[in-house]
């Protein structure tokens, strides 16, 4: 080994197994003092876990899945997005068919992520897909990577921190001149429970169809093989290489994660709400400003809001909270299980202000579009919501614009 | 010529390879260095559209060095592109 080899050690984890014993311990005591505060607020935290292992297991980038379309032409990641909404819609539709019986009736099922679909939507996926190409990541993917001892990363974050802020400064705008103007539009309600749910798998289904056929314009990389394992011959065989399937190698593929995801989705949604990690991150910068006086909570109209919300910024502690830094959390231990985690940062300097500037544009959409990738996209269109569609639509906009910029930059 | 793109995630491991390589004056290898597990098979990917074959070492825990250099015959992509996915793989797993 180099001289270089042994200077690089100390930013890796020195012991695996007491790092990651160490971590689920930190994960046990805080799930159960969360318990106590409410039983919700400790099932969103280990949700917030789950959330994160997948993502970090599987790089299941959202900002990656549009940039890589178009960049380099490749749609593996979005097409397993796409893939994971589908599994989504269906766990969604079970249990708002459960919630509103009668769709027609005009009520919207709790807890849904049905935004409004407006001005507010578009320009938040305009800015939002700008954003998360310059940051290399959206918001899901910056805590996932901050968890894995990216110093980028943790550069974006207080970039988004503040953009938040911003936004729910200037939310009044927003609100008073779009969002309070139009009533959120829920498929169900309009077509029917059933067609909604056709429709809205018809069209995943045309558009992972058509990214196919884009990709295969030119050659790909193929996905390796799985290594087959040696044949398992006793328990202990048989319980190795379960760990060894989920923890080492290359990870799992993009669907998989995406397909967990899903599940997870719909496990967060039958609890109380489906999984959204801005409401969480504005609350905490609104928080953090309110500690100089200057905070914005709540927002005007936010009792009427569906979507990733802050809330009224009463408490500290909300689902949000819980489910983003329990993200965190359960991608560093997936990230030590599988011996990837070390702190890395940028030998370029000038992609620091570039990573807090993207940082900051997602922060002030994610405010507008009441979520982000994750509450306004992967959790919208399988609540039937219409706005999903619109913000998905403005995203591959905003990535498009992203990537050009991107491609100008050092 | 030798860039270190240490602690840059995707797309800029691969971005700056495409954007180096038909910069290389004739017989010039490029490295890379990189601790980014993903462009263990985007780099040596972009590198083979250009006629490049690479060749990865391990330089430390999650570190790699990759080094590009022009290769003497024209590459079969089929071929290329599965023996990169299946080094890629081997290395991440290690």
């Amino acid at each position: 080994m180099t001289a270089r080899a042994a200077s690089v050690r100390p930013a890796a984890v020195r012991s695996v197994p007491v790092t990651a014993l160490a971590t689920v311990a930190v994960i046990a005591v805080i799930g159960v003092l969360l318990t106590r505060r409410g039983f919700n607020l400790g099932a969103y935290w280990f949700i917030g876990v789950g959330f994160g292992l997948i993502l970090q297991r599987s790089r299941l980038c959202f900002a990656g899945g549009f940039r890589d379309l178009i960049m380099s032409g490749d749609g593996r990641i979005l097409r397993a997005i796409l893939a994971g909404m589908a599994v989504a819609t269906l766990g969604f539709a079970l249990l708002m068919a459960r919630f509103v019986p009668d769709p027609s009736f005009g009520q919207l099922p709790p807890g849904a992520h049905i935004q409004t679909a407006g001005l507010a939507t578009l320009a938040g996926g305009l800015i939002f897909g700008v954003g998360m190409v310059l940051a290399g990541g959206c918001v899901s993917g910056t805590l996932w990577r901050m968890g894995e001892g990216y110093l980028n990363s943790w550069a974006a974050m207080a970039g988004v921190l503040v953009g938040l802020w911003a936004g729910a400064k200037t939310w009044t705008w927003w609100y008073d001149n779009d969002i309070s103007k139009r009533t959120p539009t829920w498929l169900p309600a309009e077509i029917g429970m059933g067609p909604a749910i056709l429709l809205v798998l018809a069209l995943l289904g045309v558009l992972y169809a058509a990214i196919l056929w884009w990709e295969m314009r030119s050659p790909r990389m193929p996905e390796p093989a799985a290594k087959r394992p040696a044949p398992a011959l006793s328990l202990g065989d048989y319980l190795k290489h379960g760990w060894q399937r989920v923890f080492t190698g290359r990870g799992w593929s993009y669907l998989t994660g995406a397909v967990a995801l899903a599940i997870l989705g719909t496990f967060a949604y039958g609890l109380q709400a489906p999984l959204g990690v801005t409401g969480g991150l504005g609350l905490w910068g609104d928080k953090l400003a309110g500690l100089a006086g200057l905070g914005a909570l709540p927002l005007k109209g936010a009792d009427l809001l569906a979507g990733c919300t802050p809330g009224n910024g009463a408490t500290w502690l909300t689902i949000r909270t819980s489910t983003m830094t329990g993200l965190v959390i359960g991608a560093f231990l997936a990230s030590v299980l599988s011996g990837e985690f070390r702190l890395r940062w940028s030998r370029q300097w000038s992609r620091y202000p570039q990573v807090v500037a993207g940082g900051l544009l997602m922060g002030y959409a994610s405010v507008l579009a009441v979520g982000c990738t994750v509450g306004a996209f992967f959790s919208s269109i399988p609540s039937l919501a219409l706005s999903g569609w619109l913000f998905g639509l403005a995203l591959f906009g905003g990535a498009f614009i992203g990537v050009k910029i991107v491609r100008r930059l050092p | 010529m030798e860039l270190d793109v240490r602690g840059e995630m995707c797309p800029y491991p691969a971005m700056k390879t495409k954007e180096w390589l038909p910069k290389l004056k004739a017989g010039e290898e490029l490295i890379l260095l990189t601790d980014h597990a993903p462009a263990l098979s985007t780099v040596p990917w972009e590198g083979a559209r250009l006629g490049f074959i690479s060749d990865i070492t391990v330089t430390g825990p999650g570190e790699w060095r990759i080094l590009l250099q022009k290769a003497a015959a024209p590459i079969d992509t089929r071929r290329a592109l599965s023996a990169i996915a299946e080094r890629a793989a081997a290395l991440a797993g290690e």
